[in-house]
């Protein structure tokens, strides 16, 4: 037996995250007492038709959210709870509509911060109804054994410590959340546990009161005793007492008052609960809710600290006179273990997981990203830039200056070779039709190819492949191009000739081949191929992307990544046609006719569909 | 529970009907020159002028001046702003209209859990608390509003006589419905007087409390609550207001001049429990704080660097019961930031730290705050097995 709550307590929640954390904690609960899942639908407009996934130990249920309290009960007719989480400004107009479902006879509010002329409607409108309305600013009601609402009793650990796996014989009835736990905790060190703890809030006009639990405790038989724990401010504590004063009660009373601190305070002074604060003239202060509950044979130590002893004592008593008949202990090995997650596992290293990718450049698990170990800001204070992280990511290895140098310099001459090419144009063209940054350079980036920009890395690899192959026989080099690939990469320009060279080229070649110590194998290969090659023709000249994949591979950057120093050169230069083009509020374009040739068939008629 | 000063109350009741003698608000002297300019009320009549802080005792500490003229209200009102009491400024002054009468009424209107009680006496003024068993009741039940015939009978039974005890219940009508609409949680007029030149009424001071909680409903509220304890609220106490508007859950302090037993606990029912731990073995306390409901750890971090720069503090309890929700490891994260903080700073020096909490990832917690033993500081911590409040006659024992 029990209070409030049991095991045919089916319960729907109505809000959105705080909710759904609380039925994840509800869950948990469900699953220590084998006991279906309790909460059997969220109503939450903002996510309406979700499922949201809720664990009861190893067993993933969906619960679905619903947009409104009629369309959860049409499908989940057994709910007779309903727990409000939703925000202060709409919990009242919440409540009213769950108090209105003739099968709801539970409504508990867990909203802080709801106004007090709401609370009041509430708690009237209740009453009226027949019902229950408990809170705001519950942390909700516990059944030992049976049945959690919201997430009192804490994590899973909590609840073992707590006995609450299996009812006891004290009630707690408190107004603060942080309390009821700490009750709940007592009641398990120093007697048999709780049958059932509920928090009415700390509010100053709370839904339900002390008394009307008393009242339903006092029915319960399995209750035998109960704590209550209250506070300064209000007159809960002193009906309760006038209620246990009034006849012979069978339950026990014991009570701690939290205020008595107030005489020397500052009046007026008002504590963590909004209800919690002396009515003029010494009204609701503790010392008379303490004096008015002793006076009516409850056990009231004197402090908070007493409240161990007390409940001990009662426990005692109540074994002595045979009233609690102690039962063995259940042996806690036999109590269910929440399934653990794969990552506390894998912390405990009871598990392999294989991973589903591999890294090997960086790592940013810890305070700041590390790129092949060494941390950002240390690369930043020690006066790195940004072609050594480069070199890290890419190369994983940090170049010395003079690589940095050359890296840098590559990526200055090319990032930006004027609107009129591919990759420039295809970003214009998208900026003028409005299209955003990252969408408009990815335009320009997809012209990156065979024809534009995407020679780099075949340069690279073949003018490596004939330094390998034919070091001393350019003639022989050239033949096996012409077998096995065709022109060869990085050779040749479309305007460019021995007569008007490509200046780039020149001050690349010049710069790496005279200022740099770099040993430049691949680069001297390709102008000695360029030496046969312009005898030939004028413009088959070693080109931009030959002369830049040659010195990357001299770098000793990995081939593949060479076509990567264009991408991001280019990314610069694209980004900066997009602005370009939005600073000056570019329009949309479109081809001029006279541009096009239009080759087409005259105009005719369709003919009939066969 | 929010106080409101008198400037943003009379506002109110003009707005609800309920008569009001005219009145300014002013920060700068030199400004009521130019409202003597702009009305006529200022220049001929006597005036009165009140500091408009929540200051307890403003007669006795000469923050009211009676019977001025307007060169005189400028005088008073210069040498009130800018004065020192205790640790709060005068920022404002309140100059209202002294109206000549000879009866003082009062009225006030209160919240409780079934409704609301009107209360009436044709005796108010400054010595109502001894004609309280003068005054009549009237219990207004929710959702209710009592008839003019009905509040007019409660006006008869307190003495009041024919015609004015028409006009009173009519006033008293206004105020139920202000106290309704406005989400008033008390509203106090003492005294209600009738001006002798036109026998008209008017509320001459308003004491009126609103539920703060309400505010989302009140777009023309442009006040800010004040402090309920007679006096303003510390800096300290203010800034922690702030932050406690921002987040999720609740950081909350006041401060306690003269104690030496620094709060930092958990929890609006635990912290009660610790105070009162303080006071039963005769400690005194240096504050009152509160954190609940999962606050973010900065905001813990924060408390925690006012709590330790409060003056002469020999003990700090970090004190909670076993928290349901609130994560120990991350709230206790900001504490231990705080703490550290602080130490580098150069306070905590020869104050000794106790922690007893329990609740989610209590383990972590614990451990990460008893870790700061190794840093020099003179800190005791315990897990669930002390009983929740212990820790305070551990410190006082020490």
């Amino acid at each position: 037996m029990s209070i409030l709550a049991n095991k045919d307590t089916r319960a729907v929640i109505i809000g959105g995250v705080a909710g759904l954390n609380a039925a994840k904690r509800m869950a948990q609960f469900d699953f220590l007492v084998n006991r279906p899942l309790t909460v059997q639908a969220f109503v939450y407009p903002p996510e309406e038709g979700q499922q949201k996934e809720i664990y009861r130990g190893g067993e993933l249920n969906n619960v679905t959210v619903y947009a409104s309290l009629e369309k959860a009960l049409e499908e989940n007719p057994k709910i007779n709870t309903a727990l409000i989480y939703i925000g202060a400004s709409r919990a009242y107009q919440s409540a009213i509509e769950a108090l209105d479902v003739k099968g709801i006879k539970l409504v508990t509010m867990i909203t802080e911060g709801v106004p007090e002329k709401d609370a009041k409607a509430l708690r009237k409108y209740a009453l009226e109804q027949g019902k229950i309305f408990n809170g705001p600013s519950s942390i909700g009601i516990m059944t030992a054994g049976e049945c959690r609402l919201g997430v009192i009793g804490g994590e899973f650990k909590n609840l073992k410590l707590c006995n609450l796996y299996r009812p006891g014989s004290f009630g707690v009835i408190t107004k603060s959340g942080g309390l009821s736990n700490e009750a709940m905790w007592l009641c398990a060190q120093n007697g048999d546990g709780i049958t059932s703890a509920v928090a009415i809030g700390g509010d100053a006009y709370p839904g339900t009161d002390f008394v009307t639990y008393l009242q339903m405790f006092e029915n319960d038989p399995e209750t035998k005793a109960v704590v209550v724990i209250g506070e300064v401010g209000g007159t809960l504590e002193e009906e309760a007492a006038e209620w246990y004063g009034r006849e012979k009660r069978r339950i026990k009373l014991i009570a701690s008052i939290g205020g008595t601190c107030q005489d020397v305070l500052p009046q007026g002074m008002k504590f963590g609960h909004a209800g919690a604060k002396e009515g003029k003239k010494g009204l609701g202060s503790a010392r008379s809710k303490i004096n008015a509950l002793r006076e009516a044979g409850a056990l009231v130590p004197e402090t908070f600290g007493g409240l161990s002893k007390a409940i001990k004592q009662v426990y005692l008593e109540l074994q002595a006179s045979g009233v609690i008949k102690p039962e063995p202990e259940l042996d806690e090995k036999l109590l269910p273990v929440l399934p653990p997650s794969v990552q506390e596992v894998m912390k405990q290293g009871d598990v392999i997981v294989e991973p589903l990718i591999r890294t090997t450049i960086s790592d940013d698990r810890g305070e700041e990203p590390r790129y092949v170990g060494y941390a950002a800001s240390e690369l930043c204070e020690k006066g790195y830039g940004i072609e050594d992280v480069i070199g890290l990511l890419w190369n994983k290895k940090l170049p010395s200056k003079e690589e940095s140098e050359i890296i840098k310099r590559i990526i200055m001459i090319s990032a930006d070779h004027g609107p009129a090419v591919s990759g420039a144009f295809g970003a214009i063209i998208a900026a003028c039709a409005g299209i955003d940054l990252p969408q408009a350079v990815s335009a320009g980036m997809t012209m990156i190819g065979p024809r534009f920009g995407g020679a780099v890395t075949n340069a690279g690899k073949y003018f490596k492949y004939g330094v390998k192959e034919y070091p001393n026989d350019i003639p022989g080099f050239l033949n096996w191009m012409k077998e096995n690939v065709g022109p060869v990469p990085g050779i040749g320009h479309r305007v460019k000739s021995v007569k008007n060279p490509d200046k780039r080229v020149k001050y690349l070649v010049e710069y790496v081949t005279n200022q740099t110590t770099l040993h430049t194998p691949c680069l001297n290969f390709a102008l000695e191929v360029e030496k046969v090659t312009t005898a030939k023709k004028d413009n088959l000249i070693l080109n931009v992307d030959g002369t830049i994949g040659c010195i990357l591979m001299d770098l000793d950057f990995p081939e593949y990544s060479l076509n990567g120093f264009f991408v991001l050169a280019r990314t610069i230069g694209m980004i900066g046609h997009w602005i370009d083009q939005n600073n000056q509020n570019a329009r949309l374009i479109r081809l001029y006719d006279y541009l096009i040739n239009y080759a087409v068939k005259e105009e005719r008629e369709v003919p009939e569909k066969k | 529970m929010a106080k409101i000063l008198e400037g943003p109350a009379m506002k109110l009741f003009n707005k609800w009907g309920i008569p009001v003698p005219n009145y300014v608000v002013i920060m700068d002297p030199d400004r009521l020159a130019q409202l003597g300019e702009a009305n006529k009320w200022l220049r001929e009549s006597k005036l009165v002028v009140k500091a408009h802080e929540a200051i307890g005792g403003r007669f006795k500490l000469g923050l009211v001046k009676l019977g001025l003229n307007l060169d005189e209200a400028f005088a008073a009102a210069k040498e009130m702003i800018g004065r020192e009491i205790g640790t709060s400024v005068v920022r404002q002054v309140i100059v209202a209209e002294m109206l000549d009468h000879d009866e003082e009424y009062y009225l006030s209107i209160a919240g409780n859990r079934d409704g609301s009680e009107l209360l009436l006496s044709n005796k108010g003024g400054v010595d109502i608390e001894e004609h309280w068993d003068t005054v009549k009741r009237l219990f207004i039940p929710l959702d209710e509003t009592p008839t003019i015939e009905r509040i007019t009978e409660s006006a008869l039974e307190a003495g009041f006589t024919g015609e004015i005890a028409e006009r009173v219940a009519k006033i008293a009508s206004r105020l139920i419905l202000c106290f309704d609409n406005e989400d008033a949680q008390s509203i106090e007029i003492n005294p209600l007087v009738i001006r002798k030149s036109d026998m008209r009424f008017a509320a001459l001071d308003a004491v009126m409390n609103v539920d703060w909680d309400a505010r989302f409903r009140h777009a023309d509220w442009d006040f800010k609550p004040v402090s309920e304890i007679g006096r303003p609220f510390t800096e300290a106490e203010q800034q922690i207001m702030d932050i406690d508007a921002r987040i999720k859950g609740s950081v909350k302090l006041v401060e306690v001049p003269g104690g030496d037993i620094a709060l930092l606990t958990a929890g609006g029912g635990a912290s009660v429990f610790y105070s009162d731990a303080v006071v039963a073995r005769g400690g005194s306390i240096a504050n009152y704080a509160e954190y609940s409901g999962d606050p973010p750890d900065w905001a813990v971090e924060a408390l925690t660097e006012i709590i330790c720069k409060l003056p002469n503090i020999r003990h700090i309890i970090v004190g909670g019961a076993i928290a349901n929700f609130t994560d120990v490891k991350a709230t206790f994260n900001g504490i231990i930031n705080g703490f550290r903080a602080s130490k580098s700073k150069g306070y905590l020096e020869n104050v000794k730290i106790w922690v007893r909490r329990g609740g989610p990832n209590e383990n972590q917690g614990l451990a990460a705050m008893k870790k700061l033993q190794e840093e020099g500081f003179d800190i005791h911590v315990y897990d669930r097995s002390m009983p929740m409040t212990d820790i305070v006659d551990l410190a006082l024992n020490s």
